[in-house]
């Protein structure tokens, strides 16, 4: 297969690294194939997101956790926005269809109460996992706990992190001339106010050609941003007593109608733009700052662009040029990353899990976050400090280095009983604010259906999984 | 007359056997019956069932419990926002569908040269499935690279920067020229259909006698089709009334819930926040609400007898 053949020679290259020599102390990974070969000629299912992401099974860690134990792995795909439905209904059909299935951290309450995850803890004592497990960034490792259980791994260190062109930020007129107008120096923004205020010098000096920076704004991604930024600001989702909501608070307006000004300093129609209008226009040049997830850090210094699987991704004009930095506030939003659990209604739990521990092992793990084309991000002490990794492209330690403080400052999406619904009324209020509603309107509307969503749960239930939500060290900043 | 012994041995078989008569015919429509009831009977009263329980995300709770989920239904706003928005781009798109198709369709029922090639051009966006055509659309217009703005950036003779899908003031003119552009086509060929079958005698006297083309598409061409065009205003106000599709596909219901109907109202509650038992009491109001319309619409334009 071309497609195939087109990754062959980054996966050749992993697998002979993954399943080289064995080490002398048996680890996590070695501990897992182990036990998992008395399982030789059994088929785990995994469900896994459709596109980038699948490939990381389809083509590395599924084939050779076969090569390894004779355990064949299944891959079924299923579109991002498909994947909970598709957890939830399987489920509650009692099918038994996954073994396997990544998930994030928002849909952990649902699932867990549900019944749908299986409590991990004797496993990973049963199989010696608790030191690499310690190895998980703090931040993260806490994504999969819930009322102190582990149902699921952290495998994803998916974080919104500030890039921008370093060159632009390094020139000595642009620098004089920004001092001159605002009254201090150009550097990365640590508040969104400077944010804006280069966004504005940029866009006003040099476009059409570049703009300050542009944003997702995609529906069902932009309340990401919204939750970092109200969050930075001093919000809080709720009034933990009464569990009423606090999104439409003087926080929230100030921080929604601060996204609608910054709209002036990016793009035209950048209220319509979803990640991969961003990404083009960054790789292209065409923005002197983006907010974005971790790969466009590897894929922007042209590091495995050259696959057949990310032959659509726009060239890099910008490679040896981009800066990492956190975004201001300094308290990054998580936004999404998966967590690796097992099917409760799996017919070979022990087996799911040995290869979730496998895949999330600190050798293997590491790999899958090289892998260019697969979307799986560090997360890990250990990746943020390898040296392989930071011998990928010059500017990989960089990267790397700020991954880690993101890791460490970053801020949990809100994980709470049905936060999808909770999600789906703050996106709607922003959109519909972008839309042209009032900003204060927009925020009244979705702070009351969050009060009726919770009075509809029960004010009880609910305030119990957000004050266990709540109690974790990445709430709130810090 | 005699009736041969061999026929009426099996008549005898037929009539007064174990598949007598009366039998035989239930026995011969029992596979259609059913599949009918398997297919729509059976989860219309398992939907019914539902809706009287109290099933959601947090439990899957199946006592009874009382009309709770009907009464949540009449205080939701957003609810009737989308049936309202639904109604809404029915009475709008509905009437614009009819005229366009109408008028092509009276320009293509005399024989021209290349008819056939046009009226098979003219078919083409029905064939194509909603979703896709949703999609297609929402290209067309993205507010950098879509060619709606570049051509209406023509005539203007600057770069325009309509943000068609986010933008409350634009977005229902979207989705309005996607509905008309994917459902007209439907309206052309089944008026082309029904003007196919008029009496062109009829039409022929009143020229004679010097009616007007007014006069003859009023008097002559209109109550000849009713029939045809009474039957395809029905299938496409319920085909509006139930669009998901196109919506989807160009704005899940946005800007907010701008554009929200209340059949992506019914999925959202029933797919994504898996509020299962108050989607089934939507669903149910919608059911009840169409069969009671379209009861009413057979009984006016009588072809329910």
């Amino acid at each position: 297969m071309k497609f195939r053949l087109g990754l062959g020679s980054v996966v050749v290259t992993l697998l002979l690294s993954a399943a080289g020599p064995p080490a002398l102390a048996q680890n996590a990974a070695d501990t897992a194939v182990e036990a998992a070969k008395k399982f030789s000629g059994t088929t785990l299912n995994l469900l896994w997101q459709a596109g980038l992401q699948a490939n990381d099974p389809l083509v590395f860690s599924g084939p050779l956790f076969e090569e390894l134990t004779g355990v064949k792995i299944n891959v079924v795909e299923v579109p991002l926005t498909e994947m909970f439905s598709k957890i939830l209904i399987e489920h509650r059909a009692r099918t038994g269809s996954f073994d396997v299935m990544p998930a994030t951290p928002a849909w952990l309450p649902d699932l867990i109460e549900a019944g749908a995850l299986e409590p991990l803890d004797d496993f990973v004592d049963q199989f010696g996992y608790r030191e690499e497990f310690a190895d998980i960034a703090p931040v993260y490792r806490v994504m999969g706990e819930y009322k102190g259980q582990i149902y699921a791994f952290q495998d994803d260190g998916d974080v919104l992190i500030n890039y921008y062109r370093k060159d632009l930020f390094a020139d000595e007129s642009n620098k004089s001339e920004f001092k001159a107008k605002f009254g201090y120096d150009l550097a990365p923004p640590t508040t969104w106010e400077q944010f804006s205020q280069i966004s504005q010098f940029f866009t006003e000096k040099f476009a059409p050609d570049l703009y300050g920076s542009a944003r997702i704004n995609a529906p069902g991604l932009v309340h990401y941003v919204f939750q970092e930024r109200f969050r930075n600001d001093g919000g809080k989702f709720f009034d933990a007593d009464a569990m009423k909501a606090q999104i439409n608070d003087d926080v929230g307006v100030a921080t929604l109608q601060a996204m609608i000004d910054e709209h002036r300093f990016m793009p035209p129609g950048v209220e319509a733009w979803g990640p991969i209008e961003v990404l083009s226009a960054w790789m292209a040049g065409d923005l002197a700052m983006m907010g974005w997830w971790p790969p466009p850090g590897r894929w922007s210094a042209g590091y495995g662009t050259e696959v057949e699987a990310l032959a659509w991704l726009p060239k890099s004009t910008v490679a040896g040029k981009v800066g990492y930095a956190l975004p201001p506030g300094g308290a990054p939003e998580l936004a999404a990353g998966f967590v690796l659990g097992v099917s409760s209604s799996s017919k070979n739990k022990e087996l799911a899990y040995l290869f979730i521990q496998w895949m999330n092992s600190k050798d293997i793990s590491l790999q899958r976050t090289m892998l260019p084309f697969a979307l799986r991000d560090p997360f890990r002490t250990s990746h943020f400090r390898s040296d392989e990794y930071k011998a990928l492209w010059p500017a990989a330690p960089e990267y790397l280095e700020t991954l880690e403080a993101a890791a460490n400052a970053g801020l949990a999406d809100l994980s709470i009983r049905s936060t999808a619904a909770y999600e789906d009324a703050l996106t709607r209020a922003i959109s519909a604010a972008f839309g042209g509603t009032g900003v204060k309107e927009a925020l009244d509307t979705a702070a009351g259906e969050w009060d009726a969503l919770t009075k509809q749960i029960g004010l009880e239930t609910q305030k119990s999984s957000y004050l266990e939500w709540a109690s974790k060290s990445n709430a709130y900043p810090r | 007359m005699s009736v041969p012994r061999a026929t009426a041995a099996v008549s005898e078989q037929w009539v007064g056997g174990p598949f007598g008569d009366s039998r035989f015919k239930y026995f011969l429509i029992a596979p259609a019956l059913f599949i009918m009831l398997s297919i729509a009977l059976f989860p219309l009263i398992n939907l019914l069932v539902v809706s009287f329980q109290g099933i959601s995300i947090i439990a899957e709770n199946k006592s009874f419990h009382g009309i709770l989920n009907y009464q949540r239904l009449a205080g939701d706003s957003r609810m009737w926002k989308s049936l309202l928005h639904t109604v809404g781009l029915l009475l709008v798109a509905l009437p614009i569908e009819l005229i366009f198709g109408m008028a092509m369709a009276l320009l293509f029922v005399d024989k021209m040269r290349g008819r056939q090639i046009f009226v098979a051009l003219l078919v083409l966006p029905m064939v194509i499935a909603p979703i896709v055509a949703g999609a297609t659309w929402r290209l067309m217009f993205d507010n950098q690279f879509g060619p709606i703005n570049q051509i209406i950036g023509w005539f203007a003779g600057r770069d325009v920067t309509i943000v068609w899908l986010a933008d409350s003031s634009f977005v229902w003119p979207a989705i309005l020229a996607t509905e008309v552009w994917h459902s007209t086509p439907f309206m052309f060929i089944i008026l082309l259909a029904g003007l196919a079958g008029v009496d062109r005698s009829q039409i022929e006297s009143a020229q004679i006698d010097g009616a007007s083309a007014a006069r003859i598409f009023f008097k002559i061409i209109l109550p000849a089709i009713r029939p045809v065009l009474a039957v395809a205003i029905l299938i496409r106000a319920l085909d509006l009334f139930r669009i998901f599709d196109i919506i989807w596909a160009l704005t899940r219901g946005g800007p907010g819930t701008v554009t929200e109907t209340i059949s992506t109202f019914t999925f959202v509650k029933a797919f994504e926040q898996f509020d299962t038992s108050f989607a089934a009491a939507v669903a149910i109001t919608v059911v009840l609400i169409l069969t009671a319309v379209t009861i009413y619409a057979l009984r006016r334009i009588e072809i329910a007898r």
